[in-house]
């Protein structure tokens, strides 16, 4: 059985102001995909279905849900940004 | 030229930024911020970047509008509170001729709203605020 790894996540918007800080950092089995992360943040972040048109960011560039996460990564989860 | 300020913005740097003498035809775009009185009175807006991204996407879309329009193009996007009517985005762009400077200023500005993490906080006259981010949740009235 192989021990957790920790990845830092990044928070903006509604889920800043709801955590109360820009960032959080999850204990999470290796291999872990991105696109499970919301389930795993802190219960005032994570209540509600994740936004449909929720997207991610893995070490400052676009990944999708299903890319596997590794000891020390950044995931941003990257809210729907209303254009105009 | 491309990035981010919490300073009030200064189209006049970034037309500099492109002119060019063998540029012909240069324009320029403000996105300000609108009142919505029929709607519900702005006051401002407050923006909120992923910093890291913001900046790779935007040097990318200056880049594509390079490669696309042969144009050279700044664009310089706020951070933090912007008050209504004032811009919270600006763009410039020159190229050889009017058509592609025209085409690339819309192309950059078009793209830059689909692609930069770039979130907003509305406040609006009532004192309330609300986060436009997709999430559901009550909005959190600041007016006492």
């Amino acid at each position: 059985m192989s021990s957790p790894i920790s990845v830092t996540v990044r928070l903006f918007a509604s889920l800043r102001e709801a955590a109360g800080t820009d960032r959080v950092t999850l204990s999470v089995a290796p291999a872990t995909p991105v696109g499970a992360l919301w389930s795993h943040l802190p219960e005032a972040l994570s209540a509600g279905a994740p936004p449909a048109a929720l997207r991610y960011a893995l070490n400052h560039e676009w990944t999708l849900p299903g890319a596997p996460l590794r000891d020390g990564d950044e995931v941003a989860l990257v809210l729907p940004v209303s254009g105009g | 030229m491309t990035g981010l300020t919490a300073s009030p913005l200064d189209l006049a740097a970034l037309i500099l930024a492109v002119s060019d003498p063998e540029h012909g035809g240069l324009t320029s775009f403000l996105g300000c911020i609108r009142r919505e009185d029929a709607i519900r009175a702005v006051v401002a807006i407050e923006y909120q970047a992923y910093e890291e991204l913001t900046e790779t996407e935007l040097a990318t879309v200056a880049a594509e509008a390079a490669s696309r329009f042969g144009a050279t193009v700044a664009c310089v996007h706020r951070t933090g509170r912007v008050e209504v009517g004032e811009p919270s985005v600006a763009v410039a762009v020159s190229a050889p001729h009017r058509p592609e400077a025209f085409a690339a200023c819309r192309y950059v500005i078009d793209q830059l709203k689909i692609r930069a993490p770039i979130w907003k906080r509305m406040h609006y006259a009532d004192g309330a605020t609300e986060w436009i981010d997709g999430r559901d949740r009550v909005a959190d009235g600041r007016s006492a």
